[in-house]
């Protein structure tokens, strides 16, 4: 069997005129990508502690405009009185673009995944769960805080993402051997009146 | 498990009766020898590189420059003995070995036709004075069920960077991620190397060979060839009419999975030098399992093919290759951390916070990769001497990583990367005179990056597009016959356009300009047949890569903030090597030792620069930055024949390396490794050949010379690993049936290593046990 052989020359010039068409790609301009809307960000921790008694309601916050990098946070706090009983309640946000995003209901749908933990260091607070999750477990969304003597100190929230709830002590609240990663974890200042 | 107890024991018996067998089972000596030499039928010419082969024991020699050869370690018996030589009809003939035998064999010799077979050497020239391994194929096989960075753990002065069981990257005398180049079929791979936990996406059973280069190589290579050279060798295609192939399987026990891979390969009768190779393998891994707990979610899922053809004629040569490699793999679900808490409690707990059942599941954490390569070259034939190599180079490099997501997003990737890169590379081998050769060429690459929209997350790497062209020679001048010496250098120039949001969500299209140089001179020097000495100067670059310049966010595994610098120039290194290979008694004791030095200017590193508050609480900010850094190391090997089938081999590696502005250690350099193995080799143990065991003590000392302050704790303490291998071959005619069984970390010891990034969270794999088969078929060649 005879095979003509291509002529090489052929063959180089042909490759030659791939790469080059290649490389012609370089002058196309590229088009302009589109800005990523942050779909996960949460901005926002607003704590609500209300005496349904009295109807008074107290707000501690925790607020990051433009996330992880940038400006810095700003926490704004107010004094709590003493010897009350307050429903504590739980909302996240993300503020980052020109309307709220509320992202309670998203921690609320996978309740069984979440649960909030409180951690008060010095002042005279204590608080309880008073919500269960799908397996009759606490999320932490809503809460008891009863508030003691006038005194100061701080109050820690952390949201874990993936906690073994069943775990020893977690269900009181204990974080100790909850497990998870944590989505949120913020300290705030705390005073009793 | 009792069978991880019993196990060691075993192993031990099977290695005692494999040397028992040597001794009593073999009462005839197989020391015997065949030597001579190979000549020209008609001038009486010595013929060098003919390759003599005894197919039945897939044992052989190619002659040296005089036509000799020597094939020694032969038992009594018959043996078909095959001469064959470029452009020569191959002969065969029939010995019958009694004692040691000189043939003075003749060969029928067609120069026109030798000329037309003779093809350009298929894999990347030689590095003169550079020191380097070669990994062959019965090393390779090894270490099947691993990917292709475990199969060059062996080398000395090299090490890994992990990311639990599954995620490796190669270190070469201390550099790592884009200071080592990878080649695939020679072309530079790229597939986001930039990310430490972005293993190499490259099919481990494509390749028969794997060369790793230890010097700094830009003159040839290009930018990033700062650390060394990982390649992968192209495999030859057959030329003369037939078919053959081979199957592998391998079954892993830690893991329980394994691996298939098939190739056949083939030319084409009637058209001469027309050869083809398809190949395809596929490897699925579960959870891996440390010795006190399973490692959750580390299962892998890997499927990989490719096809080539290629013609070689006198003038010249034509072949297109083409690759697919997918992969999908879990990330250790208990290193995937929130803030510093959680990492906290990681390191203090000791133990991972998620273990769960057994399972070849792939849950979020997982990555899935796929790259695509087609290469197309053509080689032709200027002149008698002179050749033009021309190649051209697609890849393109699909990455999706997910992470562990709120609100049912664990489905959309966190980060979503499309490569596409082109290269296209012309090369003058040339000669000058009698004896001065080398090559001329240029290079060019055009890299475009893009961010597939949609992952709702700040990409952590902006769009760009890359163009690099460079210009370089390299020269060969021998001096005599013992000493060889070539001297290069390259100019290359990079533009980089970034298309980018800034944290504000301004759009920003920054350009950045690089230039660089590399020159390099190196020489072989064989002083005697017994001692040979490679030396190398070079200088190597590589301009930051874009997540160097740009990155900003935080990084999930490492529970930091990282922040790019778009000031940073690029890196600049001047490494030397020398390497000394000698064998004392008669081949007894062989010594190998390379010492090298390097400088690096500029070099790229994070630093702690602060700490920053979120509403996930306070994070380390690591910033990119610059300093100058100077390291030395050593890599030594000997191996001492006691008797012909038994030797005892130890090898030893250390890395110092400092920073030069901040006057301490660098981080996450390789500490000292011991490797100390006894090994056993017979060309033929009763109805077996090629039988080979060995056992290994490898020792991996603690990391004392670290950073205070830049890592969450100090280095983890020293740890013994030990492993085995027995492998052996039954000749089925034609064909061939090779076994094997490797084995890893024998005593399941629980260990965590220094350059593991995973080391705050979990163990390393406990015991691991990979039973290989290997049936080869046919004769293409």
């Amino acid at each position: 069997m005879k095979i003509t052989v291509p002529d090489p020359k052929f063959i180089a010039a042909a490759l030659l005129i791939v790469a080059l068409g290649a490389c012609k790609k370089e002058d196309d301009p590229a088009p302009t990508p589109p800005a990523t809307n942050e779909s996960e960000l949460i901005t926002t921790l607003v704590l609500t502690f209300t005496d349904p008694e009295l109807n008074e309601s107290f707000e501690l916050r925790f607020r990051d405009l433009d996330g992880d990098g940038g400006n810095a946070p700003v926490v704004t706090t107010e004094p709590l009185p003493g010897g009350r009983a307050f429903n504590l309640g739980v909302r996240v946000l993300d503020e980052s673009g020109s309307s709220p995003v509320e992202l309670t209901n998203e921690i609320l749908a996978e309740a069984n995944e979440h649960q909030f933990f409180y951690a008060v260091e010095g002042a005279d607070l204590a608080v309880s769960y008073a919500d269960q999750d799908g397996n009759g477990r606490p999320l932490g969304l809503l809460n008891l805080a009863i508030s003691g003597a006038a005194s100061a100190g701080s109050l820690k929230v952390t949201l874990r993402h993936g906690p073994d709830k069943e775990a020893m002590g977690v269900s009181d609240g204990d974080i100790t051997n909850a497990g998870g990663d944590t989505d949120i974890e913020v300290t705030f200042p705390l005073v009793l009146e | 498990m009792a069978f991880h107890k019993v196990l060691p024991a075993a192993l031990a018996a099977l290695f005692l009766y494999l040397s028992g067998a040597s001794v009593h089972a073999q009462p005839a000596p197989c020391g015997l020898v065949i030597s001579g030499t190979v000549t020209d039928e008609h001038d009486r010419t010595a013929l060098s590189y003919a390759e003599v082969f005894l197919p039945e024991l897939l044992k052989g020699a190619v002659t040296d420059e005089l036509g000799r050869f020597r094939i020694e370690g032969l038992c009594p018996g018959t043996y078909v003995l095959r001469v064959s030589h470029l452009g020569c009809e191959s002969i065969v003939r029939k010995v019958d070995l009694k004692q040691d035998l000189a043939l003075d064999l003749r060969l029928e010799h067609h120069s026109q036709e030798l000329r037309e077979l003779e093809v350009i050497r298929d894999r990347p020239d030689e590095n003169v004075g550079m020191a380097l391994t070669e990994v062959t194929k019965a090393d390779l096989e090894k270490r099947a069920g691993g990917g292709l960075v475990d199969m060059i753990e062996g080398i000395p002065g090299v090490s890994i960077l992990r990311s639990g069981p599954t995620i490796a990257k190669p270190i070469i005398h201390g550099l790592s991620g884009n200071r080592v180049l990878t080649l695939n079929q020679g072309i530079r791979q790229e597939d986001q190397q930039w990310g430490t936990d972005h293993a190499p996406n490259l099919d481990p059973f494509s390749s028969d060979q794997v060369t790793v280069v230890k010097g700094a190589a830009s003159v040839q290579y290009g930018a990033d060839a700062m650390g060394g050279v990982v390649i992968t060798e192209p495999i030859r295609l057959p030329r003369e009419a037939g078919l053959g192939g081979e199957f592998r399987s391998v079954g892993m026990l830690n893991g329980r999975g394994g691996g298939v891979a098939g190739m056949l390969h083939g030319a084409v009768r009637g058209v001469k030098g027309l050869g083809w190779r398809v190949q395809g393998s596929g490897r699925q891994l579960g959870d891996s399992r440390a010795p006190d707990y399973l490692l959750s979610n580390t299962g892998l899922r890997e499927a990989a093919g490719s096809a080539s053809i290629g013609l070689q004629r006198y003038w010249g040569s034509a072949s297109v290759y083409y690759s697919w490699f997918g992969r999908e793999m879990g990330v250790l679900r208990a290193a995937h951390i929130g803030n510093l808490t959680d990492l906290d409690n990681a390191i203090n707990s000791g133990i991972p916070w998620y273990t769960a059942p057994f399972g070849y599941a792939i849950a979020p954490p997982r990555q899935v990769a796929q790259h695509h390569l087609l290469k197309s070259e053509v080689a032709y034939r200027i002149s008698e001497r002179d050749q033009l190599v021309l190649t051209y180079g697609f890849q393109n490099d699909d990455r999706q990583e997910y992470d562990v997501r709120r609100g049912g997003r664990s489905g959309i990737p966190s980060l979503d990367l499309f490569l596409n890169t082109h290269t296209a590379d012309a090369v003058l081998k040339h000669w000058i005179g009698p004896h001065v050769h080398g090559k001329v060429g240029v290079n060019g690459l055009y890299q475009e990056n893009s961010n597939i929209p949609g992952t709702g997350i700040r990409p952590l790497i902006p769009d760009y597009s890359k163009r690099t062209g460079g210009v370089f020679i390299l020269e060969h001048v021998p001096f005599g016959d013992r000493v060889e010496l070539e001297a290069g250098a390259r100019l290359e120039g990079t533009a980089l356009s970034v298309r980018r949001f800034d944290s504000e969500d301004v759009y920003t299209t920054p350009e950045h300009r690089f230039l660089n140089h590399a020159l390099s001179i190196g020489a072989n020097w064989t002083v005697r047949d017994s001692i040979g000495i490679r030396a190398n100067i070079s200088s190597a670059f590589r301009p930051p890569h874009v997540s160097e310049l740009y990155s900003q966010g935080l990084h999930h595994g490492s529970a930091a903030i990282e922040e790019g610098d778009d000031a940073l120039d690029s890196e600049r290194s001047l490494k030397a090597t020398v390497d000394l290979h000698a064998s004392w008694f008669g081949g007894r004791l062989t010594t190998d030792i390379t010492l090298f030095h390097d400088r690096i200017s500029d070099f790229i590193y994070l630093r702690p620069t602060g700490l920053r508050l979120t509403i996930r609480g306070a994070f380390p900010v690591f910033t990119y930055v610059a300093t100058d850094v100077r390291m030395h190391g050593l890599d030594a090997s000997a191996q001492l024949r006691f008797t012909e089938r038994w030797a005892f081999r130890s090898q030893f590696s250390i890395v110092r390396s400092r920073d030069q502005l901040a006057d301490e250690w660098l981080f996450l350099t390789p500490s000292d490794r011991l490797r100390n193995s006894i090994v056993f080799k017979a060309p033929a143990l009763g109805q077996w050949r090629q039988v080979e065991a060995a056992l290994s003590s490898s020792v991996v000392f603690a990391q004392s010379r670290f950073p205070v302050g830049l890592d969450f704790i100090d280095p983890p303490p020293t740890y013994h690993l030990l492993g085995c291998s027995i492998s052996m071959e039954r000749p089925l005619g034609h064909n061939a049936l090779r076994f094997g069984i490797t084995g890893d970390n024998l005593l399941d010891a629980a260990y965590r290593d220094y350059l593991d990034r995973f080391r705050y969270f979990a163990d390393a794999r406990g015991v691991d046990l990979a039973l290989w088969v290997r049936y080869s078929f046919g004769h293409a060649r």
